[in-house]
């Protein structure tokens, strides 16, 4: 850990962490920041940005009607093509689905639900493994063998098929999902973090605590806790990456977040006879969103834990 | 030696007992299994007599432990839908995800494993970059894109390959002859699946090797080798390959129980019978014993192979095995 | 001498009445002394000349299959297509009529409706060789514990076996809805189980290894994935015109698709939705209309006053709020028609919902929105979930945008068709709470007053509604045993439960199944298959040809 000076006060110690992660950030890789910068704002402003609604179909023209269906009133036009083919509308630039609802203002708001559910999910995932890794690292003896037997056996099952199982408890449900990431997630953190620990708790500032009679929660909570989120934080972007695909598959089958909301694993699992239309973009539009989301957690991922490894800067 | 086996087997004991009584609990908190069940037509007295049949009326306690007898006896109990018992389904589907799985499990280390050496012989060169990009991107794309790029592609739009399915070839257990010929027919239908599966594995062998590699050949031995004058094919050839495949297998002999049972998705999308689409139709129809059923097998696989790697590992190296 | 002399005559007139007695044929000798009712049952159409099976038939199931669905016993609706394909009834709907002899050459029931009693044809076996004799139809009877298995037990007496041939059953009291129930689909009771095999092997084996007198012989199965049959050329109606049947579940309708046009399907169900139009646009696939019966939104729990649609003027608010007639042409290429009453129009005491009997329901969301704000509800509210009939989840979609643009928003459950049905069958107690909306359809055959029975009486097993007016009705129905005042009492019930919004119809199903140009008979005369009344599958099976 030789980014926190041996012996600083936690506070200073925070203060110079966070200057020199700014400092940092700037040396990240330019692509995968921009992207996530991008899909952030997107999720964010979505209610802004968004040209139409995520759950109703765009009102049509009179014309519009009368081109598709002979009539000059409809309810909606649907299968509307993207902006590079003819018959493509301008206020709906990536087309509209099967029940006429604008793609463009779905991916927004899919992009919403993806971040909430895997920032939160691994959020509480890593907290509680925090947690737990803090008690078992730290406390020792029965702490450490009961709460690694249970990580162990927690890790012994596959995050898809776990979830799968969850699911089947929950049912579906957006805060459900969350629920299922965290449950599924924290073991990963416990482990570890409980690592870094055993290795913190021999320093010279940990021991001088102790001498100095302050008690081992607030030991645990001012000392070592902040000298795990190096390894915390490396986790956490690479379970983000993790948690999207987790929550894609399972909204794409069927158990994760219920239609109407337009979570893109979703998308993909009900367009999938478009793609045999010849209407890809509706089926591929949402797994690029995927893609790029992942790819780019992955990446800053990457590179934050080559940054805070010593061992693997010189690689 | 012998305490070492003994030790692990006691330890991966405990997981399992772990395992099960998660499992156990986490069932149990979805309410009523039988309400869902009971046939039309049937009576309260009908319906009671179902709950009793499952133990479903005992204590939780006394639940638990006649959940744990019958595992014992390798009962993991009917199937709602199915109305067949868990175990027997299992297995008959089990061999379809087994070829399924050593085939991406094949296409992970072809692809993976060549690129992933290349890497670490140029290391920070423009290869380097791009195999790491490319590992990258595997590990990003969910897996079930890429198959339904792959049926776009291949299978409804140039129709070189089928996409309904495994072909009519089965593993029968009563029938010996299919024991041999399953896993070497029907190859079309196994590409376009095995390397939606495989893909995602290959980024990951893809990294498993190279940063093998590279601790191999920054090495001491390695080093020597050198010093001795010997040519850097032969460095690598003889000992930086060997050295740095131990590694690697055992991450891949994992994966390839990995692939078995997260392989959902893809199993869903190519309507191939296997336990991943086994789980998603319990799941669709609320059958719970088959979701335990399919999920205590899963980690009693993980389990099993986690003591085996042990083992070898234990026997292989002495100072694993003295560590204890 | 003339005690002699009589009693020789009398011994000479026996013998001649005994022998012209003999001469008769048995299927006009009737079983029950007194009055019988008239009944209607068409001959079977038995094949002089026994052909020989030829061809695969590769069949695609829209959703998977349930292996109790190959045991009578536990009939509970969705097995049929498989009962037609490995049992035989005794008499069953065929493309002749609603009631035609199968296994039975005669059924009769007495004036009274008190007792029914059949004759089985002569010779039958079960695909085994083993006889098939009255013994094994009692045994049936008294085993069956699926759909309405109750009622029956409740009005039948007893079960008198007169002969191999010949049984008689027994009511409590007049029962005149006894052959519907009978008849193939009211119930699974009419489809002979063979009781020395079922004891031998036990529910589960029978389900895993199922065996009956059906026309094809089970032969393997991959248990939810597929079930592959073969020709039994003993079958004694005639031989099988294809050797082999697969059933596969196909779940995706993409991949159903792709099956057709790559050969690997040859028949393949529930095209409608986003491909019809490339099913109707393929010069290689024909495809048959079959139209089943109307799709209806049902409320469990209605009549409980914390639910949301308790008031009458919500239930027609989601009436109005639905677009049919924009419905029918996205979802089903406008082959659909809007519909007014939730029975199918192929049953015989059933109103037509097209206007002639009950009104077409009107698109009128402004009133819709009203009738909410009257209710209570200015801006609408939010219900649980709203459940439809896999796999057609995105019509569900459709109807679910129609329901939120007048202010009734939720989301939508996805259940595959086992669990789907195993709930629905059980009503109201199928599903918890009050705030949900299931669509249903049910195209069963026995009249309107089965599903009656089924699905709007306080008794009914699988009941959603239970109204007094309509308990009231559903009373004088049971009670009278003249079958004209019965039908004008169904109708009646029919035409109440519509107008107060009990349940919901949208409309009538096209339930369109295509096939390849492998079946034949090549060219149009292929719709024949469908030919059979309130048959959602193309049975009967014996009589399907392909190209081999």
């Amino acid at each position: 850990m030789a980014t926190i000076p041996i012996g600083a006060d936690r506070t200073i110690a925070t203060r110079r962490a966070a200057r020199r992660g700014l400092r940092a950030l700037r040396q990240a890789p330019l692509i995968p920041l921009v992207i996530l910068a991008v899909l952030v704002s997107v999720a964010i402003l979505a209610p802004v940005l968004a040209p139409h609604g995520r759950l109703d179909p765009v009102k049509p023209t009179q014309e519009r009607c009368l081109a598709k269906y002979g009539t000059p009133d409809c309810p909606y036009v649907d299968n509307v093509p993207p902006f590079w083919s003819r018959g493509s509308r301008l206020e709906t630039p990536l087309g509209t689905d099967f029940l006429g609802r604008d793609v463009l203002s779905r991916l927004m708001y899919g992009a919403r639900i993806s971040l909430i559910v895997a920032l939160t999910g691994a959020l509480f995932a890593g907290a509680i493994g925090t947690v737990l890794g803090v008690l078992a690292g730290y406390m020792g003896r029965w702490w450490d063998e009961i709460i690694m037997r249970i990580t162990d056996a927690w890790l012994t099952l596959p995050s898809l098929v776990f979830a799968i199982l969850l699911s089947s408890v929950r049912g579906p449900g957006l805060w459900n999902v969350v629920l299922i990431l965290a449950l599924v997630f924290w073991s990963r953190y416990s482990r570890a973090v409980r690592g870094e620990v055993l290795s913190i708790r021999e320093r010279d500032f940990v021991k001088l605590a102790e001498i100095n009679g302050i008690g081992k929660l607030t030991i645990m909570w001012r000392h070592l806790i902040p000298n795990v989120m190096n390894t915390v934080m490396v986790l956490f972007s690479l379970q983000v990456g993790v948690a999207v695909i987790i929550e894609a598959s399972l909204s794409f089958l069927g158990v994760g977040v219920p239609p109407p909301e337009p979570s893109w694993g979703l998308m993909m699992a009900q367009e999938r006879e478009s793609l045999m239309e010849g209407r890809w973009w509706l089926e591929i539009f949402p797994g690029i969103c995927i893609t790029l989301l992942v790819l780019s957690a992955n990446m800053l991922g990457d590179w934050l834990r080559v940054r805070l490894d010593p061992q693997l800067r010189n690689r | 030696m012998k305490k070492y086996v003994l030790v692990r087997a006691l330890y991966s004991v405990v997981t399992l007992w772990l395992l099960v009584t998660i499992i156990f609990a986490l069932v149990r908190l979805t309410g009523d299994p039988v309400a869902m069940k009971a046939e039309a037509g049937a009576d309260a007295a009908y319906v009671a007599q179902l709950r009793q049949s499952w133990g479903l009326d005992q204590p939780l306690h006394r639940q638990y432990l006649s959940f744990i007898g019958r595992l014992f006896r390798a009962d993991f109990g009917h199937s709602f839908e199915k109305s067949l018992p868990v175990r027997d389904i299992y297995f008959e589907r089990l061999p379809n995800s087994l070829k399924l799985g050593f085939a991406a499990f094949l296409i992970s280390i072809v692809l993976g494993v060549p690129f992933g050496m290349l890497s670490a012989l140029k290391v920070n060169s423009w290869w380097d970059h791009v195999g790491k990009l490319v590992a990258l991107f595997g590990l990003s794309m969910p897996g079930f894109f890429l198959g339904l790029v792959l049926i776009m592609i291949f299978g409804t739009g140039l129709r070189w390959l089928p996409v309904l399915g495994k072909g009519s070839s089965a593993f029968v257990w009563s029938v010996p002859s299919t024991w041999v010929t399953f896993w070497f027919r029907d190859w079309a239908h196994l590409v376009m699946p095995a390397f939606a599966l495989g893909w995602y594995f290959s980024g990951a062998m893809l990294r498993i090797t190279r940063s093998g590699m590279l601790e191999v050949l920054g090495s001491d031995f390695i080093k020597l080798v050198r010093l001795k004058g010997v040519p850097e094919r032969m460095v690598v050839a003889r000992h930086a390959l060997k050295n740095s495949m131990i590694p690697v297998l055992t991450f891949a002999g994992l994966n390839l129980l990995i692939m078995v049972n997260v392989a959902v998705v893809i199993e869903v999308i190519f309507n191939w019978p296997g336990v991943g689409q086994l789980l998603y139709d319990a799941l669709s129809n609320r059958d719970f014993p088959m979701v335990q059923g399919v999920v205590l097998m899963s980690g009693l696989m993980i389990v099993l192979l986690n003591f085996t790697i042990d083992v070898l590992y234990g026997y292989v190296d002495p100072r694993i095995r003295l560590s204890l | 001498m003339l005690k002699k002399a009589f009693a020789i005559l009398s011994g000479l007139t026996l013998t001649c009445g005994v022998a012209w007695g003999q001469g008769v044929p048995s299927t006009s000798r009737p079983i029950l002394s007194g009055p019988l009712a008239k009944l209607d049952i068409k001959d079977a159409q038995v094949e002089a000349g026994r052909g020989t099976p030829k061809g695969g038939l590769r069949i695609g199931l829209h959703f998977g299959i349930d292996p109790g669905w190959f045991d009578p016993l536990g009939y509970h609706g969705a097995a049929l297509q498989f009962f037609y394909l490995m049992h035989d009834a005794l008499i069953k709907p065929m493309p002749q009529g609603e009631f035609t002899y199968g296994l039975a050459e005669r059924a009769e029931m007495s004036a009274d409706y008190r007792r029914a009693a059949f004759r089985l044809r002569p010779g039958l076996k079960f695909q085994d060789g083993h006889p098939l004799t009255t013994a094994d139809v009692k045994w049936t009877y008294e085993n069956y514990r699926g759909l309405n298995f109750k009622y029956l037990q409740e009005k039948v007496e007893n079960i008198q076996v007169v002969d191999d041939r010949t049984i008689i059953f027994h009511f409590k009291g007049p029962f005149v809805d006894f052959l519907d129930l009978y008849n193939g689909s009211g119930s699974g009771i009419g489809w002979i189980v063979p009781r020395h095999y079922y004891e031998q092997v036990g529910k589960d084996g029978f389900k895993a290894r199922p065996m009956g007198a059906g026309p094809f012989k089970f032969v393997s199965q991959e248990v939810g994935v597929q079930v592959s049959v073969e020709a039994w050329d003993q079958y004694w109606r005639r031989a099988p015109g294809v050797k082999t049947i697969n059933v596969r579940a196909i779940r995706d309708l993409a991949a159903r698709m792709a099956g057709l046009e790559t050969g690997e399907l040859d028949l393949a169900y529930g095209m409608t939705g986003k491909l019809l139009q490339r099913v109707m646009a393929d010069p290689k696939l024909r495809w048959d209309r079959n139209y089943t019966s109307p799709w209806h939104l049902v409320f469990p729990g209605y009549n409980e006053p914390t639910s949301p649609f308790h008031d009458r003027r919500v239930r027609q608010a989601v009436s109005l709020a639905i677009n049919r007639s924009f419905l029918v042409k996205q979802e089903t290429q406008g082959i659909g028609k809007p519909w007014g009453n939730w029975i199918s129009l192929e049953t015989r005491d059933a109103l037509r919902g097209d206007g002639t009997e009950l009104p077409v329901p009107p698109y009128d969301p402004a009133r819709a929105k009203q009738l909410l704000a009257e209710a209570g509800y200015p801006n609408g509210f939010d219900f649980d979930w709203y459940v439809p009939f896999a796999p057609y989840f995105d019509m569900a979609e459709r109807i679910l945008t129609d329901l939120r643009a007048v202010g009734m928003r939720s989301k939508m459950q996805m259940l595959d068709a086992p669990v789907y049905m195993a709930q629905t069958s059980k009503g109201r107690k199928g599903f918890p709470g009050n705030r949900t909306i299931v669509q249903r359809i049910d195209p069963r055959p026995g009249g309107a007053k089965e599903l009656i029975r089924l699905y709007a009486v306080c008794a009914g097993q699988a009941s959603y509604i239970c109204e007094p007016r309509i308990e009231a009705l559903w009373a004088r129905h049971e009670a009278s045993i003249d079958v004209a005042e019965r039908d004008r009492l169904s109708k009646e019930i029919q035409r109440a439960i519509v107008e107060s919004y009990y349940l919901v119809p949208v409309y009538l199903q096209p339930f369109v199944h295509a096939v390849t140009q492998k079946v034949l008979p090549e060219g149009e005369a292929v719709h024949r298959y469908w030919d059979t009344l309130n048959a959602p599958f193309p049975w009967p099976w014996e009589v399907w040809e392909v190209k081999s």
